[in-house]
């Protein structure tokens, strides 16, 4: 087997000239949780490793105007307790929180999430609901700006080009007027691979004790995490009471049969739907706490 | 390739694989066995160690990727005192039975402890949530990082780092 090289910019010009010498066999490491698990396991090495570390500029959470933006570089550790991230993208702080261990989020980075896309990364699923958009730099040095949705392609798949590496991240921050939550059910309560997560980010009107422009992705169902139009448009306008969270319960089951139908794993996850449907509702704070018929 | 790393104090200049793991250079470079390998995936923790003063999986991590970090191992908890506070703990609480999480347990329990020197139990335990013990049922181990939080030397930060030559570093 051919030895891997290991290259280490220090910043983005050396970054943008690493790049250049990449092929569809290489591979950027910025944590390394996933990368480095997975040649151990699989015993491949790639020829060329670019180890983003020591890019400290992609490191940052700053607010510019309406918009949230995160350097890829910032890891888990860091997006859980960002005062900016807390208050304006509370379902990715709260998805952060639920990653892996405090040994793996010290690393783990959200660069990372994304360009590894596992179907069930918890940041990405609270990424989808946030809208996000993913800034990368290619080898040309060439920085172009592309919606999440459009990077994930597949389950392990990305639409990110061998000499392509993720800079930033963003999306609009979320007002004060909006309640979000991330929710997930895994086969252990900590350090746990969802079997099924979600976001969902609601305007919450005060005054009529309505929802409206609510956004609800998916993770851990299917190829990528997703947002479900039909599910969204369920609770527009609803008043934020017990039928509202029954009918969401509802909606998510039915999102979750339309995302897997027939897949060996969809009567469990049908089931966790309901039970994490409540589980988020109820993190709003809308209302008095609901619960499923069955529970 | 050529690697400069800190660990536990003393600075080595070191050729390693490009691929080698942080793990691999610690067992099989420096001989600090006190890392430990249980799953090689990030589960068990038992190769948790600390670099700059934050607690990782050494078996996730790339060597190369910890260039100019200061890595701390069991093996550098004690100093010439005598054990850290948080090892007697573990002896006088019973929480070590096997051994083998052990060295995990004190890296991610002495991580913590550097972050927050009076940590909530909720706290001890979400700390500890990726270190696997298979024997001691956990509460003698959240007891004793308890108890060491509650002694007054464990908020003292650490002995300055000496390297080979004696100079700090």
């Amino acid at each position: 087997m051919p030895r891997a090289e290991l290259l280490t910019p220090s910043g983005l010009g050396e970054l943008t000239a690493a790049l250049q010498r990449t092929t569809s066999s290489s591979r950027l490491l910025a944590g390394g949780t996933d990368l480095v698990r997975s040649m151990r396991h699989d015993h491949w090495e790639p020829d060329l490793l670019i180890d983003l570390s020591g890019l400290r500029e992609l490191v940052y959470v700053r607010l510019e105007g309406d918009r949230l933006r995160v350097g890829a570089l910032t890891t888990f550790a860091e997006l859980q307790t960002d005062p900016l991230v807390r208050r304006h993208a509370r379902c990715l702080a709260e998805a952060a929180a639920r990653v892996g261990s405090a040994q793996i989020r010290n690393v783990a980075t959200v660069g990372g999430n994304i360009a590894n896309a596992s179907p069930c990364a918890d940041g990405v699923t609270a990424l989808v609901a946030l809208g996000a958009d993913v800034r990368t730099i290619d080898g040309g040095g060439r920085s172009t700006v592309r919606p999440l949705e459009q990077v994930l392609v597949g389950s392990g798949r990305t639409s990110l080009a061998p000499d392509e590496a993720i800079t930033e991240v963003s999306f609009a921050a979320l007002g004060s007027d909006r309640r979000t939550t991330f929710v997930k059910i895994g086969s252990r309560a900590t350090v746990t691979v969802a079997r099924l997560s979600m976001a969902l980010i609601v305007k919450y009107d005060g005054v009529s004790g309505t929802v409206s422009e609510v956004r609800v992705a998916l993770g851990a169902v299917g190829e990528t995490a997703f947002r479900d139009a039909r599910l969204e448009e369920l609770l527009e306008g609803r008043a934020a009471h017990e039928e509202s969270a029954h009918l969401f319960a509802d909606g998510c089951t039915d999102a979750v049969r339309r995302a897997i139908p027939g897949r060996s794993s969809l009567p469990y996850k049908q089931r966790a739907a309901v039970g994490l449907a409540y589980d988020a509702w109820n993190a709003l704070g809308l209302c008095d706490r609901c619960q499923p018929a069955w529970g | 390739m050529r690697l400069s790393l800190i660990v536990n104090g003393m600075e080595h200049e070191l050729d390693v694989r490009p691929t080698a793991r942080l793990i691999d250079v610690l067992r099989l470079d420096l001989g600090l066995t006190g890392v430990k390998e249980g799953c090689s995936e990030g589960e068990c923790g038992a190769c948790t160690v600390i670099v700059d003063d934050k607690a990782v999986n050494s078996c996730l991590v790339l060597a190369g990727q910890m260039r100019g970090k200061k890595v701390l191992t069991v093996e550098g908890l004690a100093d010439d005192d005598g054990l850290d506070t948080l090892q007697r703990m573990f002896i006088e609480h019973g929480a070590v039975q096997c051994g083998f999480c052990t060295p995990g347990m004190l890296m991610s329990a002495k991580a913590l402890l550097l972050a927050d020197p009076h940590p909530s139990e909720e706290a001890i335990r979400l700390a500890l949530a990726g270190n696997l013990c298979r024997c001691t049922g956990y509460a003698t181990i959240v007891a004793a990082v308890r108890a060491a939080s509650e002694q007054p030397a464990e908020a003292a930060p650490p002995p300055p780092a000496t390297g080979r030559d004696g100079k700090a570093v």
